[in-house]
C-alpha cells in the first residue's frame, strides 16, 4: 500500500511542477508577432516539412521533418522567428 | 481464519503491478515537459504494450483464473450480476466478477489503443499530425478514467465481501468461501 501513497505524492508533485513547455519566450503582445504562415515559409525555404505549429510558453512550437527528414519539435521566437533552444526560459529572441 | 486458496498466479500479479507502475509513470512523464520526460514516456509506452501482449497470451494459455474464458461472461450473466449489485445482493466470485472481468478487458483495450496511438505519433508519417496527438490524449484520459472506476470497484467489492482485494493481488490468495 505504501507504493500507492508514493505514486500519489509523485503525481501531485508532477502536476505542480508542470511547466510551460520545453521553452518560454518573452514575446510581448501579439501585435508585434510574425505570422505562422511566415514561419512556415521560412522553414520550407530551409527544406523543412512543417506539420503543425502551436503556441507554447509564448513561443511558436513547430512539429516538422527537417531538411534531413528527421522528426523535430523546435521552438521559434514569434517576433524574430529565431530558433529558441529547448530548455530556454524567457528567451528574448 | 478460514482457508485460503491461490487465485492469482505470479504472472498475473507481476503483470498487474507492472502495468500500474507503467501507467502511473506514463501519466507523470506525459504531464512533465522536458526532453528526458518525453524520452522516458515513449519507452514506458513500449514497455506497457509488451506487458499487455504477454498478459493477452497468458489470457489464453495461463492458469485457470488468468484466462479470459474464466472471467469474460456473456451479456445475460453480466446484466444479471449488475442488477444484483444494484439490489445489494451480488454473489462473491473467487476470480473476477462479471463487471470486473469486463473492466479488465476495457483497461487492456484502452491501454493498447493509447499505446499504439502514441507509437503512431512518433512515426515519420504521423509526426506532428494534430488528430493523432489529440487522439492519443483522449485515449490516455479515457484510460485514466477507467483506472479510477476500476479502483472504485475494487474498494467497493472489498468492503461488500469484507476482504482486501488489493492484498489479494499481492499475495495471490483469497479466502476460499
Amino acid at each position: 500500500m505504501k507504493s500507492i501513497y508514493f505514486f500519489a505524492a509523485a503525481a501531485l508533485f508532477a502536476i505542480n511542477a508542470q511547466a510551460t513547455g520545453l521553452a518560454t519566450c518573452e514575446s510581448g503582445n501579439r501585435d508585434g508577432w510574425q505570422t505562422e504562415e511566415k514561419l512556415t515559409a521560412v522553414l520550407k525555404e530551409k527544406g523543412w516539412q512543417v506539420r503543425r505549429i502551436k503556441e507554447d510558453g509564448g513561443c511558436y512550437e513547430v512539429y516538422a521533418l527537417n531538411e534531413k527528414g528527421e522528426r523535430v519539435e523546435a521552438y521559434f521566437h514569434p517576433r524574430t522567428l529565431a530558433p529558441v533552444p529547448t530548455g530556454a526560459k524567457g528567451h528574448k529572441g | 481464519m478460514s482457508a485460503e486458496v491461490r487465485v492469482w498466479d505470479p504472472l498475473v500479479r507481476v503483470a498487474h503491478w507492472t502495468l500500474v507502475t507503467g501507467i502511473v509513470a506514463s501519466w507523470i512523464t506525459g504531464e512533465l515537459e522536458s526532453e528526458r520526460a518525453r524520452h522516458a514516456h515513449e519507452w514506458i509506452g513500449y514497455a506497457v504494450l509488451a506487458v499487455i501482449a504477454l498478459r493477452m497470451v497468458w489470457g489464453w494459455t495461463g492458469t485457470h483464473y488468468a484466462r479470459f474464458s474464466e472471467f469474460v461472461r456473456g451479456p445475460a450473466h453480466t446484466f444479471a450480476y449488475a442488477r444484483s449489485v444494484a439490489a445489494l445482493s451480488e454473489p462473491r466470485y473467487l476470480g473476477h466478477n462479471p463487471l470486473g472481468g469486463w473492466m479488465v478487458v476495457a483497461l487492456l483495450a484502452m491501454a493498447t489503443a493509447a499505446g499504439l496511438s502514441g507509437w503512431l505519433s512518433v512515426t515519420d508519417r504521423f509526426w506532428g499530425v494534430k488528430w493523432v496527438q489529440e487522439l492519443h490524449e483522449a485515449l490516455a484520459n479515457t484510460l485514466y478514467a477507467l483506472v479510477g472506476l476500476h479502483v472504485a470497484g475494487v474498494i467497493y467489492t472489498s468492503v461488500r465481501h469484507r476482504e482486501n482485494l488489493v492484498r489479494a493481488m499481492f499475495t495471490g490468495r483469497k479466502r476460499a468461501t
